[in-house]
């Protein structure tokens, strides 16, 4: 079930995400998320200037595929559950492109009653090449 | 012939900035994204929540921008935005964030430096955003990475 409660008790280390698929990547998509984000940036909007900085064309702002692996982590551990979040952009995202977003359990530690779970998380195309590499830390409520 | 970075960028900050958050920037970011989570979205759902109203997605953050600095930025470092990528981006996140908040953020650069990658030489330059309440507690931190090609 989608926003099914996941608790800290149920995690164990190697756990996999449920994969969620976004995509394939349209020009629209790029021009909501600047206006949605600030950032206009026309190396996400205008191909000739894209092409003018040697881009060979507009791609996706790595910020787009970011908030792509946010949602596969909220949807698993809840909307308000990440702690720490961060990624390095790999590779360039482009038009028509599909983005698979996958997470890992990595470690799980518990403080003070607050239940952290490490997860390696990461972002790939449709040729299976990493866009996104990054790792999260999320709160988890205990069943306890 | 490759450009040179103004490494003496290192350590200033940028003039402080308010952020008011929006109710309808927040669904609109979501909406960008293709995030249909009701938390985000729905305002029943985020009253009747333990955060009593709807929430930002994690990376909301990334609109705590000051629109005007950033070309002045970019020219002070002696680059402009043709030559620039987005290399890594970090968020420490303490709650979450809930239409009409106001926070003050504070930006510094904390550190420039260079590599040759694949397609040749790179300068990266690492920023702090602290995000903080009107209580001064700190809600946020967030790490941008910027790559520039030399």
């Amino acid at each position: 079930m989608k926003y099914a409660r996941v608790y800290a008790e149920d995690v164990r280390v190697g756990d996999e995400l449920p994969p969620l698929v976004k995509g394939p990547i349209q020009q629209i998509q790029l021009t909501r998320y600047a206006g949605a984000s600030g950032d206009f940036n026309p190396i996400h909007q205008d191909d000739e200037f894209a092409r003018a900085a040697g881009m060979g064309g507009v791609f996706a702002h790595g910020m787009l595929s970011m908030g792509f692996v946010g949602q596969a982590i909220t949807d698993w551990a809840g909307p308000a559950a990440i702690r720490k979040f961060g990624v390095r952009f790999a590779a360039i995202v482009r038009l028509k492109d599909t983005v698979t977003c996958r997470g890992r359990v990595l470690a799980k530690s518990s403080k003070d009653d607050v239940h952290l779970v490490d997860l390696e998380v990461w972002a790939e195309n449709q040729r299976g090449e990493k866009v996104v590499t990054g790792k999260a830390t999320v709160a988890l409520p205990s069943r306890g | 012939m490759p450009i040179q970075i103004n490494k003496a960028v290192v350590g200033k900050e940028s003039p402080p900035f308010v952020v008011t958050v929006e109710r309808g920037r927040v669904k609109e970011f979501a909406r960008a994204i293709g995030d249909p989570n009701p938390f985000y979205l729905d305002d029943r759902v985020g009253q009747a929540s333990e955060w009593g109203d709807i929430i930002a997605p994690p990376t909301f953050l990334t609109t705590f921008r000051d629109g005007a600095d950033s070309a002045t930025f970019l020219r002070e470092l002696g680059t402009d935005i043709s030559r620039v990528l987005h290399g890594e981006q970090e968020f420490e996140i303490h709650r979450p964030i809930r239409p009409g908040e106001t926070f003050l953020c504070r930006s510094r650069v904390v550190d420039v430096y260079e590599k040759t990658g694949r397609s040749g030489p790179m300068a990266f330059v690492v920023r702090e955003t602290a995000v903080t309440d009107p209580t001064n507690e700190i809600v946020a931190t967030i790490r941008h990475i910027t790559v520039i090609r030399l």
